[in-house]
């Protein structure tokens, strides 16, 4: 397992980096630090799009991809995968701008998938929800 | 002479029955009105008079002598809107797809040049095929007058489009160069080149309503600035729009009765702000607690969500708004948001319509995608639209309002001839965080805490100067008042200003960074 420590807005995050040996292995979370899911430019990019199934989500064909709007953080998802959803419904709080973004649903529908981990650094037009 | 008028009523009947009884119907399983009926739909009961009602093309190519289009696909003329007066024309499809000739052309022209002659509104309906290809350059100059018009127009009288069916190639720039596109849910298209010319030139599979619908042309394109389900709602939309609206540029917009007292407080106003200053709300929230009876109309309200742009009144007073959205995308400035801003204050000044800004704003928006889609130059639009404007500008800072976008957002500094700030307000060069980073900078990596340091440096600066007083010591906020006051306050304050005059340096126009 690798550490590295990375600088994101100048917040510095401790992220633990494990190579994988094959695929289905339960990662190993670190310690304490945030997952950071496809930081671009940080060390974990390559990393992260091993995490299998379970910690995040995959695509799920014919879905909806709610994207963000901006570049921030993850900071809690209000939803599960599989569940139910009405049009306006909080999916997510996305920390962007010093505030606390309110990622809504644009239609009703049921969750098919968290795509990023809570906690993830997200750039704009990440996937973050797929819904159906 | 009986003979004569029996004449005259059947040529007249023959256009009145437009592309005949099969077609009509046709238009109707559509789900559309014809010509007529929306015209009919649109204005006050038998208040059209028609113009141009015999008019025929003169074209001869391509078989074209054979082909007869009664009122050459096009109804025209004028009468009233809730008794004021507006022009208005509207394409046939049912008679040669509404096809655009040189006649077509001709009678939008003139009631065109009627409406500016009168000072009156343009209301055009578009639903038309395209160019008559058979009439060649003739419908190209056709487009091009009617152009060129719009261009004249603008500024003088109030220009509204509405998409009722295809609009497609060089018809689009029309609607474009108007001020306001209305489209109408799944019947309404526009695009330059459709899906058939992507399909062979770039080879992209897309439908007429993913690439140039309604939905997408008000949420991801901008070009639309309302939608609506059906036609009937679409019409009951242009109405309330023309309500906000005078007639010409050197009209004031109508004053309408109101029992919303100017003197009525709200006290729940300090509530709908959250106390945390990085909780979002509704800004629309406040829009409805301020403005009379709670009414507004908002343009492009899925376009640039961050901003929200309406109509809504005053004392009775129509007035703009410009509020930044602090529930979308904390409300940041950005590429979309400031075209979308810049051109509604543009309208709101060329036509003596107050603006309202309520300022409580994250900033620009940082990326790379914004820099390099070219912020600085769209940016720059919101701050050339604001100090351009000679209208009453009326500011109330609300919640944070830094650096750049404190500026921007129609700033005393930007010719704002009254700004208001809530007690809620925080006025600075920029926010804590990055401000105690900076001045403190050697404090923290000195101390041996740093973290702790830093904390207690951002806590310093947002006491002194995260707040509204610094701004109000020097005058560029004119009073800090109790959030419950701001109806009372921004009524009085726009009654203090409708003497407003300004006269500029006289020159040919100046050079907004487009």
């Amino acid at each position: 397992m690798k550490r590295y420590r990375i600088s994101v807005n100048g917040q510095s995050y401790d992220v633990a980096v494990e190579e994988m040996a094959a695929a289905g292995a339960a990662p190993v979370p670190a310690p304490n630090p945030v997952t950071i899911a496809a930081a671009p430019g940080a060390p974990s990019a390559q990393a992260a799009p091993a995490a299998p199934a379970g910690s995040v989500g995959a695509a799920v064909a014919g879905a909806l991809t709610i994207k963000a709007p901006m570049p921030g953080t993850v900071l809690s998802f209000r939803v599960a995968a599989g569940q139910a959803v009405v049009r306006g419904d909080v999916l997510l709080l996305l920390e962007a701008m010093k505030m606390e973004n309110e990622i809504v649903a644009p239609h009703n529908g049921t969750v098919a998938s968290l795509r990023v981990a809570s906690g993830a650094a997200v750039n704009t037009g990440d996937a973050l929800v797929d819904l159906v | 002479m009986d003979e004569k008028i029996k004449g005259l009523e059947a040529r007249r009947k023959k256009v009145v029955d437009g592309g005949g009884a099969k077609r009509v119907a046709a238009q109707h399983e559509k789900g559309k009105m014809t010509a007529r009926e929306r015209i009919e739909a649109l204005l006050d009961p038998s208040s059209f008079t028609e113009l141009d009602t015999f008019v025929e093309h003169r074209c001869t190519d391509l078989g074209m002598v054979e082909i007869k289009a009664p009122g050459e696909g096009v109804v025209t003329g004028y009468g009233t809107v809730n008794g004021r007066l507006v022009y208005v024309f509207a394409q046939d499809f049912t008679v040669i797809g509404g096809s655009l000739g040189e006649a077509h052309a001709k009678k939008i022209c003139k009631a065109m040049d009627m409406a500016v002659k009168v000072g009156a509104p343009v209301i055009g309906i578009n639903d038309s095929g395209g160019a008559r290809i058979q009439e060649g350059v003739d419908a190209l100059c056709g487009y091009g007058d009617i152009f060129y018009r719009n261009v004249a127009s603008s500024g003088v009288v109030p220009q509204i489009s509405v998409i009722m069916g295809p609009c497609a190639g060089g018809a689009v720039y029309s609607p474009a160069l108007t001020d306001f596109v209305f489209m109408v849910e799944k019947t309404a298209n526009m695009f330059i080149t459709g899906p058939q010319v992507i399909k062979a030139v770039t080879g992209e599979d897309v439908s007429g309503e993913d690439l140039g619908g309604a939905l997408v042309h008000a949420a991801t394109s901008g070009v639309a600035h309302f939608t609506y389900p059906d036609e009937a709602s679409t019409i009951a939309g242009i109405k309330k729009l023309l309500s906000f609206l005078p007639q010409n540029n050197v009209e004031d917009p109508p004053l309408a009765a109101t029992k919303d007292a100017p003197t009525r407080r709200d006290e729940e106003l300090k509530n709908v702000i959250p106390d945390s200053a990085n909780k979002p709300y509704d800004v629309r929230e406040v829009i409805k607690r301020v403005f009379d009876a709670g009414d507004f109309l908002e343009v492009q309200p899925l376009y640039a969500m961050n901003i929200v742009t309406c109509f809504a009144r005053l004392g009775g007073r129509s007035v703009g708004i410009v509020a930044n959205q602090p529930k979308i995308m904390a409300g940041v400035l950005d590429i979309n948001a400031s075209d979308k801003a810049s051109r509604f204050i543009r309208f709101c000044d060329a036509f003596n319509i107050p603006l309202v800004t309520l300022t409580d704003t994250a900033g620009y928006l940082p990326g790379v995608g914004q820099e390099h889609g070219g912020v600085i130059r769209h940016g720059a639009k919101l701050l050339y639209a604001y100090s351009e404007a000679t209208v009453p500008k009326i500011t109330v800072i609300m919640r944070k309002a830094y650096g750049g976008a404190y500026i921007a957002m129609c700033s005393r500094h930007l010719g704002a001839d009254q700004v208001f700030a809530w007690p809620s307000a925080e006025i600075a060069v920029m926010g804590p965080d990055g401000a105690a980073n900076i001045i403190f900078k050697k404090e923290i990596e000195e101390s041996t805490d740093p973290l702790a340091t830093r904390k207690e440096k951002i806590a310093e600066y947002k006491e002194n100067f995260a707040n509204p007083y610094k701004a109000a010591i020097r005058g560029y906020v004119d009073d800090v008042i109790d959030p419950a006051d701001t109806r009372t306050r921004l009524v009085g304050a726009l009654a203090m200003l409708l003497g407003k005059r300004v006269q500029g340096p006289v020159r040919k126009h100046g050079n907004i960074p487009v």
